[in-house]
């Protein structure tokens, strides 16, 4: 699997889905994110993608899952700039911002699990 | 049990076994005396025809898969080869007047596009000393981190060869996302359309060469 199929994929769903032109470029522009990071920190991981009704709301959702080495400190992760590659520093924190529901959790030397959902 | 030349026979059998474990499948015993000995040594002699069929049958098989493998790599090389092609054809520096260059991109940019696409840009811009450029993205579905900091890193190495570089074709469902991820693109100058772009660049074009007139006229008639 590779960063552009999956990322076609979520862009294909998300119009079958019913997501208007903008959200269906922020759902797949964030999960781009996790994708990447999944891929350079975790050696890669599954993907999940569903749609289901979430505290009321239909919801398209995105579960990346990776047994990588997990995040030491999530609130640092989600800062504006924060990097420990060369990245931007934004994949995670921009990815909140281009969803409506966002979910981390993470265990070091266990992995990392997000979850985004954008409402339908 | 009647057996004539015993030693010699057996000596026989141990000398045909270690030549065929040598690799010489000819080797056989093939004796013609009639006792109660020669059915082990027919039943040998059977034993490595067999072996021979079979290893014969093995060195036809691996031999054709070696044929397919050989075949699925060169198929390999034609592939990256086409790939490799398509890139630089899908990343086309055209130099549209004087001073402009306009690189399209389309498709979906990947770090190694990304980074034939910049280098195509930067030898462009040193080959024909144009100082204005424009990477139209209109044919690229997804601008997330990444690609915006290639973005970024194509235009500063732009500036730093002395030519300008104008971002055309952010899409108003992009640009939305790009502010929402939080990328700061405003060291950029960006246009809405390719269109808007080359009105811009020409303009730069009048105000860093006033005295080109003729030039602009020449353009003028182009654009009609
Ligand atoms: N799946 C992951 N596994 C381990 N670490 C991660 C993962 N995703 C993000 N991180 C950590 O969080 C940091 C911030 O991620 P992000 O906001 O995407 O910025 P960037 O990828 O540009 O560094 C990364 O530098 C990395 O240390
Ligand atoms: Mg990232």
């Amino acid at each position: 699997m590779d960063v552009v199929k999956v990322r076609q994929l979520v862009r294909y769903h998300a119009k079958e889905i019913g997501l208007g032109i903008v959200d269906q470029t922020r759902i797949t522009t964030a999960a781009s994110e996790l994708f990447r990071n999944m891929f350079l920190y975790a050696e890669g991981g599954d993907v999940l993608m569903d749609a289901g009704i979430y505290n009321d709301h239909k919801a398209f959702i995105i579960t990346c899952i990776d047994r990588g080495p997990g995040i030491e400190d999530i609130e640092m992760a989600m800062k504006d700039g924060y990097s420990t590659g060369d990245g931007m520093g934004y994949g995670l924190p921009g990815s909140k911002r281009l969803v409506d529901d966002f979910y981390i959790e993470s265990t070091v030397n266990q992995g990392t699990t997000v979850r985004i959902m954008k409402w339908i | 049990m009647n057996i004539k030349n015993a030693k010699k026979r057996i000596d026989n059998i141990e000398d045909v076994l270690a030549t065929v474990a040598a690799g010489d499948l000819e080797a056989r015993i093939q004796s013609d005396i009639e006792d109660d000995f020669s059915g082990i040594e027919a039943a040998i002699d059977l034993l490595i025809d067999d072996l021979t069929d079979e290893l014969k049958n093995r060195k036809k098989i691996q031999n054709e898969l070696e044929e397919k493998l050989k075949k699925i790599q060169e198929q390999q090389k034609t592939i990256v080869q086409q790939q490799e092609d398509l890139m630089e054809l899908s990343s086309p520096v055209t130099k549209v007047w004087d001073n402009i260059l306009i690189l399209p991109v389309i498709g979906t940019l990947d770090s190694q596009r990304t980074q034939i696409m910049m280098e195509n840009l930067l030898h462009k811009i040193v080959e024909t000393g144009c100082t204005i450029s424009i990477l139209d993205i209109t044919g690229v579905p997804t601008v997330d981190t990444q690609v915006a900091n290639h973005l970024l890193k194509t235009v500063s190495s732009a500036r730093l060869l002395g030519a300008e570089c104008i971002i055309s074709g952010i899409s108003p469902a992009i640009a939305q996302t790009i502010v929402h991820l939080g990328i700061d693109l405003s060291s950029i100058k960006t246009k809405a359309t390719l269109q808007d772009a080359m009105i811009y660049a020409m303009k730069q074009k009048e105000r860093v060469a006033p005295g080109h007139k003729s030039d602009l006229l020449y353009l003028d008639d182009e654009v009609e």
